[in-house]
């Protein structure tokens, strides 16, 4: 069977009266859960499996890949609105998505966020359709030396996330890389900062991190800040209306993420989280106004969420080509695959071509759903500020717990939760950022991991980073992007220097 | 002073949910006969979170148990993820000769512990009984130039530091010391051997794209690649020649002059002290599971083999199984 014909097949799959309720059911569930903060694709897959046990297996999956990529669109409402991100994936979304919430604008937020997830979504879903065959090469071409470069051009994104101090930009990611090393070292087995305590074994779980850091020390804000009313004139939600400019603003990162984030969701391992962040920081550097970013950026609203999704769409390449699950959400998705019995591997697309074929059919047709099912339902969801903030802040708080206690149902994490709330408060009163903080703790882990199994391999030598001409790339374009700006400040100053002799 | 009540009210919440985990106490029933039987729901706990080996082996026992009726309660399996298992084992060891608390357990129960990572172990536990079987699997990619176990570990034998070894696991635990365990036998010194752990199953790719040289994992998840003509198996870990498509090709490192084995048992453990009637109880109803078409059916659909010991050739299996990885472990300079 040739790949138009699969094709054929799989949208008869797609359009199958079964097919069309099923991925609606899958999608709409997926975006339902995706939308809660603190949960995410991982709750929302696990949730659904048992669901799965007795259906037609190509139906199931329709319906599974359907829950992963609509919690995914989902997942941007609680960053925006709440500032809560409920995975890793949607961290970068909050920087300006929140305060552009702030700002009376969460209508339009909202909106920007469901058109950019639609398109990275369907972009994804074209290169899929195309190049899977031939992209699988490309997914297992990345080694830990390679990848241990991609990580090291993620954190140039360190400096770029600072409104204020560089410095403090630095400490804060710093306090990242200790927090991540706690817990078993995977290379040698030995614990590490653990005390003695088994809780900590395993490390310490982003989400605890993110909705500490975030969630809960944006609560304490609005708690001390309760008698100002500065804070509560969000009430006003905003039109939905996006003007011709911003959509202008928004095409030129909606194009380029669409296919950038595609080509990293492909690589296993460093998927939504890493696309959105690189998406950031890449529209951050070429953007005219830098300055805005941060504040409510049209643009640096639409690139992360452009990105995640079509890195979603991306991690089914090893998963579908290669049986290669990219992330702990795919490793899930994996298992609801070998509980239907269903092998995805190699062989996948020769011998169950309607499975292969119909998911990426449905693909299609899930995003459609997922904008026609989003768009509508912004203003309720925009609701969520017209809560009274008492109750709003409660919620908040019971949700962050709810999400981290459905991670391990093991109350230590809770302690936590509150005790990286208060980090992240004390953070925020010393106007330390956290987004470099939990930047350095997801990029950390892998990049440790990659550099020390890099190291391994070539008995203790940095030559092998010289025999790898991917991973060389990487870092050179990496060092330059961190000292251009050191030459082209120097530059400014020099000039404001010599305008000031002049006058 | 509002602010306080705020914090109290929070932390009134956090000790709420602490307190919610509830004991029983209940021992059940012993008829006349001394024979013992359950009057409530039997709780299965896999010591991983969802989706795993232990979570699925946990979940089928309890859905096989419910839907033939070889058990006439509820068997909820619970996860209670973390450690390695270590959560999970310390939860059990509060369980105190409760007979209404299983769980599942495998090689890592006794290698954790030599580990210096849980300060339970499997003497810790009642063996109730051992019900199925993994073998590990030892692959290159396709165009690599061994072709069998011996040409891999001659190389290894002359320079241990020319082949780097990728596995799930940290070292010190089981796709690292499975393959230790072979090469010992065949003469590598191991504690020379280039071990590099991928917690996020990053191995297959590793070896696909020829930056580490072997991978070492379970048989299952080779068959796939094996099938697309990506990889080949150099050795597998059993005694005989497994059953099944593809896998019956797979060559015994026993075969190939190397003596020795490693098996990934995967059984059922109780609280220490569990009532011996309840333990025979058990014994009995694992064995029947074990012989039920049902449960043959869940073997072939997950490629696992059968073994079943009972509660006593289980503890013997155990204690030589604890000896060797502990010489094993202690060569490697791993044992605490």
């Amino acid at each position: 069977m040739d790949a138009f014909q699969g094709l054929m097949s799989g949208f008869q799959v797609a359009f199958s009266l079964q097919g069309l309720l099923f991925v609606f059911i899958g999608v709409f569930v997926g975006t339902f859960i995706g939308m809660m903060p603190g949960l995410g694709p991982i709750s929302a897959i696990a949730i659904m499996i048992p669901i799965t046990y007795t259906m037609d297996p190509t139906v199931a999956l329709v319906m599974m890949a359907g829950v992963y990529y609509g919690a995914i669109f989902g997942g941007s409402s609680s960053s925006i609105l709440l500032n809560a991100p409920g995975v890793a994936g949607t961290v970068a979304t909050s920087f300006d998505g929140y305060p552009m919430a702030q700002q009376g604008k969460a209508g339009k937020a909202l909106a920007i966020a469901a058109i950019a997830s639609f398109t990275g979504g369907t972009v994804s879903v074209i290169l899929l359709m195309l190049f899977t065959p031939v992209l699988s090469a490309v997914a297992v071409s990345f080694g830990p030396a390679e990848y241990f470069a991609l990580m090291f051009m993620g954190l140039t994104a360190i400096a770029s996330l600072s409104d204020g101090s560089t410095i403090k930009a630095f400490i804060s990611a710093t306090l990242g890389f200790i927090v991540v090393t706690i817990g078993i070292d995977s290379q040698t087995g030995t614990s590490r900062f653990t005390f003695g305590n088994a809780n900590l074994l395993e490390g310490i779980d982003f989400l605890v991190i993110a909705l500490g850091l975030f969630a809960l020390a944006e609560v304490c804000t609005l708690v001390l800040n309760r008698k100002d009313d500065s804070m509560n004139n969000n009430k006003d939600l905003g039109s939905l209306r996006i003007s011709k400019q911003d959509l202008k603003e928004m095409s030129g990162p909606m194009t380029r993420q669409s296919f950038l984030g595609f080509i990293i969701g492909v690589l296993p391992g460093a998927g939504a989280t890493i696309a959105s962040f690189i998406a950031y920081i890449t529209e951050k550097k070429i953007a005219k106004n830098p300055d805005e970013f941060g504040k409510g950026s049209v643009k640096g609203l639409a690139a992360p969420e452009t990105a995640n999704n079509a890195a979603t769409s991306g991690a089914f390449v090893p998963l579908l080509s290669l049986g290669i699950p990219g992330s702990g959400t795919t490793a899930v998705l994996l298992g609801a695959f070998l509980v239907l019995g269903v092998q995805p591997g190699p062989l996948l697309i020769q011998d169950r071509p309607e499975i292969f074929w119909g998911i990426i059919a449905s693909m299609y047709v899930g995003n459609i759903f997922l904008l026609v099912l989003n768009l509508p339902l912004i203003p309720y969801i925009a609701k969520v500020l017209r809560i009274p903030r008492p109750l709003l802040i409660s919620l908040v708080i019971i949700f962050s717990l709810i999400g981290v206690y459905a991670i391990s149902f093991n109350t230590f994490d809770l302690y936590l939760l509150v005790a990286f709330g208060v980090i992240g408060f004390l953070m925020r009163m010393f106007s330390f950022p956290p987004a470099p903080f939990i930047l350095a703790f997801i990029l950390g882990g892998m990049m440790e991991q990659a550099l020390r199994q890099t190291l391994t391999i070539s008995n203790g030598s940095f030559g092998i980073f010289l025999d790898k001409p991917i991973a060389l790339t990487l870092i050179i374009v990496s060092v330059i992007t961190m000292l251009v700006p050191l030459f082209t400040k120097k530059k400014k100053a020099n000039v404001e220097k010599n305008i000031d002799e002049s006058v | 002073m509002k602010k306080l009540a705020g914090i109290v009210s929070i932390l009134m919440l956090l000790l709420a949910v602490g307190c919610s985990s509830q004991s029983s106490s209940n021992a059940g029933e012993t008829n006349e006969n001394g024979e013992w039987s359950p009057t409530q729901p039997i709780e299965i706990t896999a010591p991983a979170g969802p989706g795993g080996g232990w979570d699925t082996t946990a979940r089928m026992v309890s859905q096989v148990f419910e839907q033939e009726e070889i058990i006439d309660q509820r068997l909820p399996v619970v996860n209670k993820a973390g450690g390695g298992g270590a959560i999970g084992w310390a939860y059990i060891a509060g369980k105190k000769e409760s007979p209404y608390h299983l769980f599942v357990a495998s090689p890592p129960l006794v290698l954790v512990p030599l580990n210096g990572q849980s300060e339970y172990d499997h003497e810790d536990f009642t063996p109730i009984a051992n019900v199925i079987a993994d073998y590990g699997a030892f692959v290159v990619k396709a165009d690599a130039k061994w072709d069998n176990l011996n040409e891999l570990f001659e190389d290894m034998k002359k320079d241990p530091a020319s082949v780097s070894v990728i596995g799930t696991s940290s070292p010190g635990s089981m796709d690292h010391m499975q393959f230790v365990k072979i090469a010992k036998a065949a003469g590598v010194d191991v504690a020379k051997i280039k071990y590099l752990s991928d917690p996020d199953a990053g191995g297959l790719t590793a070896v696909l794209n020829g930056s580490v040289d072997v991978y070492t994992t379970g048989v299952a998840e080779t068959i796939e690649q094996v099938k697309a003509g990506k990889i080949k198996v150099l050795g597998i870990t059993s005694e005989e020649r497994l059953e099944g498509e593809v896998l019956e090709d797979f060559p015994t490192a026993k075969e190939q002059g190397i003596d020795e084995t490693f098996v990934n048992w995967r059984g059922f453990f109780g609280p220490k002290d569990m009532d011996p009637a309840a333990v025979k109880f058990y014994e009995e109803k694992f064995k029947e599971l074990n012989e039920s078409p049902a449960w043959d059916e869940i073997r072939k659909k997950y490629g696992w083999g059968e073994l079943y010991m009972n509660s006593e050739e289980y503890s013997e299996f155990l204690k030589t199984e604890a000896e060797s990885m502990k010489t094993l472990l202690d060569e490697l300079g791993l044992a605490r």
